[in-house]
Formats: C-alpha cells, sequence, structure tokens
C-alpha cells in the first residue's frame, strides 16, 4: 500500500495542490510568475465569455445526465424485469463492448452519422425528404446527443445492478393493494434504487464537467465547453489561467461529491 | 419471467413489447456508430463517406505501409506494457493492504483511489503537465504519458482484485498453515492461485484502457505520438479514408482486447481445474 499511496501522492495529489498554487499566481510572458492574486479569478468574472460558458457546460452536463438516466432506466427495467436470466448477462456485456473501445472513436464515429454525407442527411435525402442536407453538427444538442451515447452503458450498467436486486413481488403486492402501475414504480421500486441512481449521476455528470473532445470534435463554436477554455490556455502556454478553470470545476465536482456524500459512504453504490 | 406469462394483464403485455422494441432500440443506438466507421474503412469512395461506391482494401494497406503508423503503434505497445506492470504491482499490493488490513482509513483509501477514475481527465492532464513541464522542468514523452496513464488504470485493477479478495475464504491460509506451509509458500500455493485470474483480467483491462487512452494523454506526451493521438491528428486535419481503416483496426483490436479479458481468466481455471484433478484425484 506504502508505493501506491507514495506513488498516487506524488503524481495525482501534488500535481492537484500545485493546480491550487498556479491558479493564484500569474502568466508573464510564457513563465509564470509567483505572486499571490486573485486576477484569474478576476479575468473570469469580468468576461462574460467564460461564466456563460460555465453556465452552459452546467446546463449541457445536468441535460445529458438527465436524459441519459432517462434512457437507461427503461432499458435497464426491461433487462432485469423482462429478459429471460439467462439472456442477462450476455446482453449487459454488449453495453459493456463500447464502453471498452476508443472513446475517441466513438465520439469521432458520430461525424459519420450527422455529417452532410452521413448516414442520417444521405437516408433523407435518398427518401426525397431534403434537398440540402440539414445540419446536425456543430449544435449544442450535437453535444448533448455524442454525450448521452458515451455515458450511456456507464447508467445502464449501474441502474441494472441495482434494479436486478429488487423484489418483483413487492411491486405485485403494491398493485394487488390497489396501487396503479406507475405509482407502484414511483412508491416501491424508485425508493429501493436511490443509491444505484445517485452513483449514476455522480459517475455521468462528474466526467461531463471537463469534456473537451466531445465539444470540440461535433460541437464547433457554438459547442464550447469549459473544457476547451482550459484546453486553449494550455496550448498558449497561459498555465496559471488554465489551472484557475480547472479549479473552479474542481470545485464543482467537490461540491457535488459533499452533496452525494451519503450515498457515496454506503457500499452499495458500489453494487456495480 | 416465464411464469409469469399468465398472469400479465393486457397492459402488462403491451408494456412488455414495446420495452423489447425500446430494447431493440438501444443495441441499435449502441452499434450503429461502431458498424459505420468499420463499415467505411471498406468504402473506396476516397472521401470516407457516403456514397459507397465499392469495396476496397487498399486503405488497409496504405496504413500497414505508413512509417508514421508504425511508429505510433510501437510508442502505444511501449506505452501500454509498462502502463500495465505499473498497474499491477501497485493496484494488487494495494488491494492486499485495503482487503487484509494495514490501511488505517479503509473507506477514505477506496474514495481516493476512486477519484483518479471518477474526475474527468482534463484536470489529471493538467495537473501533471505543470508538474512535468514548470516544476520538474522535465522533458515530455511516452515515459510521462505511462504515469498519466497508470494513474486512471491502477485503479480498476485495485477495484477488481480487492472485490477476489473480499471474497477469499482465509480458512484455506490457516489449514495451510497448520499442515506446516510458511508464508512464501501460502502465498505461492494457495493465495497467488486464487486471485491469478482477477490479477489477469485486471492486467488486460490496464492494457486495453492505456490502448486507448486519449484524454490524459494528449496534454503529455509531448511531440510523440500513440495511435489515437495519431488518430486525432489526422482528424483534425482532415479525415482521409486511411484513418477509417486504422480506426476500425484499432477499435477490433480492442474489441478483442476485452474478449480476451473474459475468456483468459476462466480458461486459467479450467485449465488449473483439470490439472489438480489430475495430480491429486479428490476424495469421492
Amino acid at each position: 500500500m506504502v508505493p501506491t499511496a507514495v506513488y498516487f501522492g506524488l503524481f495525482f495529489f501534488v500535481p492537484f495542490g500545485l493546480i491550487v498554487c498556479f491558479s493564484f499566481w500569474t502568466d508573464s510572458n510564457y513563465t509564470v510568475v509567483h505572486d499571490w492574486t486573485l486576477d484569474n479569478y478576476r479575468y473570469f468574472l469580468e468576461n462574460a465569455v467564460y461564466w456563460h460558458t460555465m453556465i452552459a457546460t452546467l446546463w449541457v452536463a445536468v441535460a445529458a445526465t438527465a436524459i441519459t438516466l432517462g434512457v437507461a432506466f427503461p432499458f435497464s427495467y426491461w433487462l432485469s424485469r423482462y429478459v429471460r436470466p439467462g439472456l442477462q448477462k450476455p446482453l449487459l456485456v454488449l453495453v459493456i463492448v463500447p464502453f471498452w473501445t476508443s472513446y475517441l472513436l466513438r465520439v469521432y464515429s458520430w461525424l459519420n452519422i450527422l455529417g452532410d454525407e452521413g448516414l442520417v442527411n444521405t437516408a433523407l435525402k435518398k427518401a426525397g425528404i431534403i434537398d440540402q442536407p440539414m445540419s446536425l453538427l456543430y449544435h449544442r444538442w450535437t453535444v448533448i446527443l455524442v454525450l448521452v451515447y458515451l455515458y450511456f452503458p456507464f447508467a445502464a450498467l449501474t441502474l441494472y445492478s441495482s434494479i436486478d436486486r429488487f423484489d418483483w413481488d413487492q411491486l405485485r403486492a403494491a398493485m394487488d393493494l390497489g396501487a396503479s402501475p406507475t405509482t407502484a414504480l414511483r412508491k416501491i421500486l424508485l425508493p429501493q434504487i436511490r443509491a444505484g441512481i445517485t452513483t449514476a449521476v455522480i459517475f455521468v455528470l462528474i466526467p461531463i464537467l471537463g469534456e473537451y473532445l466531445a465539444p470540440q470534435l461535433v460541437g464547433g463554436i457554438e459547442g464550447v465547453m469549459t473544457g476547451n477554455q482550459i484546453d486553449s490556455f494550455q496550448q498558449g502556454a497561459l498555465y496559471a489561467r488554465a489551472s484557475a478553470l480547472s479549479l473552479i470545476v474542481a470545485g464543482f465536482i467537490v461540491l457535488l461529491l459533499i452533496l452525494f456524500r451519503k450515498s457515496l459512504a454506503s457500499k452499495e453504490a458500489y453494487g456495480a | 419471467m416465464a411464469r409469469e406469462e399468465s398472469v400479465l394483464s393486457r397492459r402488462g403485455r403491451i408494456a412488455r413489447s414495446s420495452l423489447l422494441v425500446y430494447g431493440g432500440f438501444i443495441y441499435l443506438f449502441l452499434f450503429t456508430p461502431i458498424v459505420l466507421l468499420v463499415l467505411f474503412s471498406f468504402n473506396a469512395n476516397e472521401y470516407g463517406s457516403f456514397p459507397i461506391t465499392g469495396w476496397t482494401l487498399s486503405w488497409y494497406r496504405q496504413v500497414f505501409g505508413d512509417p508514421d503508423i508504425q511508429d505510433a503503434l510501437r510508442t502505444t505497445l511501449s506505452v501500454g506494457y509498462k502502463v500495465t506492470i505499473v498497474s499491477v504491482l501497485l493496484g494488487t499490493t494495494a488491494a492486499f493492504s485495503l482487503v487484509r488490513g494495514g490501511v488505517r482509513f479503509p473507506a477514505g483509501f477506496r474514495v481516493a483511489m476512486t477519484l483518479p477514475i471518477m474526475i474527468p481527465g482534463i484536470l489529471i492532464g493538467i495537473s501533471l503537465l505543470i508538474l512535468f513541464t514548470q516544476i520538474l522542468h522535465l522533458p515530455l514523452s511516452p515515459t510521462s504519458a505511462v504515469i498519466g496513464q497508470s494513474l486512471y488504470t491502477t485503479p480498476f485493477v485495485l477495484l477488481l482484485v480487492a472485490a477476489r479478495l473480499e471474497g477469499f475464504d482465509r480458512n484455506l491460509e490457516r489449514a495451510a498453515s497448520d499442515l506446516g506451509a510458511n508464508a512464501f509458500n501460502r502465498l505461492r500455493l494457495i493465495v497467488i492461485p486464487l486471485i491469478f485470474p482477477s490479477i489477469l483480467a485486471g492486467a488486460l483491462f490496464a492494457f486495453t484502457l492505456s490502448f486507448d487512452e486519449f484524454v490524459i494523454t494528449n496534454f503529455i506526451i509531448g511531440s510523440y505520438n500513440t495511435l489515437p493521438i495519431y488518430i486525432y491528428t489526422q482528424i483534425k486535419y482532415g479525415i482521409t479514408p486511411e484513418v477509417n481503416a486504422l480506426a476500425a483496426m484499432v477499435l477490433m483490436a480492442s474489441i478483442a482486447l476485452l474478449a480476451l479479458a473474459f475468456v483468459v481468466p476462466a480458461t486459467y481455471r479450467l485449465v488449473r481445474k483439470a490439472f489438480t484433478r489430475r495430480v491429486a484425484p479428490a476424495a469421492p
């Protein structure tokens, strides 16, 4: 354990401490001046583009998380309740397959679908519905769609493992006692899978807050997120600015972790 | 479930069949992008997009002949095996301390080791970039990529091996000890064989993750290329059909590696079982 702790201390926690320091220093002529100041943060406050992007990032993250869970829930419900037990494992593995393939390629592959010469436009043109290709790439919603695609496997897996422990007799009992199916789902199933839902929310929402590849490849200018701004500061060797913006993202993450700490502390959260 | 069939109401049957259709759509959603990518890699159209004008293997031939790609492949593999070794060593030893005591705050340690998987890769990338270039003044190289990637892969190995150790019957070791095995022999004859499948699976997962890793690597590999970095550069400077062929191969390689991660540990268990049975027949 000691070597592992040292390794992670040195390469994970110390660098994080560095970001904290750098965020209060300033960039000047491609070096960082070690004067303690709040300049970087003031800069982000004064330039509307940064906090607008931050709000947009939060919005994209929340929307993508909500949609991912909304899409994954009926799927996991179906898999756990209606699929033969012998088939459940293989079908689950099929969901994991895309999750283990290259993240870059999973983003890239959407260019083949949504591009001007992509699957959707070609199909619609062939069907005679449109003459000119529709612009499907480089919108905020394109980014959200691709994020849902990227994070669906995780949400489905987490929700499945939590729904799978549910005793369906309880649902039947509630309905025998006169509850409608939706009431039974809401009052009996949902409270019992709360830990799974929270885990899914955390593991989908947190990484999205720092996304930069998906917005860059399919979001264009309209889809810019805070991650892209961090990346461009870094490319311009503005490490203090990049650190400050990273620390703001990290701040949101810490806030989320504190908010959800109870459900994370329970072992059930790691049921998957 | 089969026995439920007869008691399902009409509404239940409708819910069931519409969910079946929904499940089908989900798999379509998951696999269309992947299948399309592979399909385009055989497309004769030189823009690598629709319409499909014919089938060809020439993009694949170009990939195999490209020295830049061979270079990137070499870097990918060399980073990959180093990441695998580092994460197996660090992950396994940490799993032992975590499960068998020796960690003062096991819950805190577990959360701390989950952080690198959970937080966005950009934060790991930026902070390591600053450590290497601004503080240590080291040149960026595949070695920095090994360090960055192993932060992300070690927790996977740790969680896998820890899960296996938690389900481990410690009486086996006590029995071995009663029969005179010392600590080294207990480890060699009892513990390692039992947790070896999860170590193998962890190693394969670590290698696959490293093979595909882009987000962290992109910040800290400097001017070197791994395959994902090479593909990214090509995408940025215009999509060529050659990239589709390379992408398809990378995709297939990670799926094959994933299959290995499931098959190899199971095979190991089977082989071992067959072997031990021959050596020491079980009592009737």
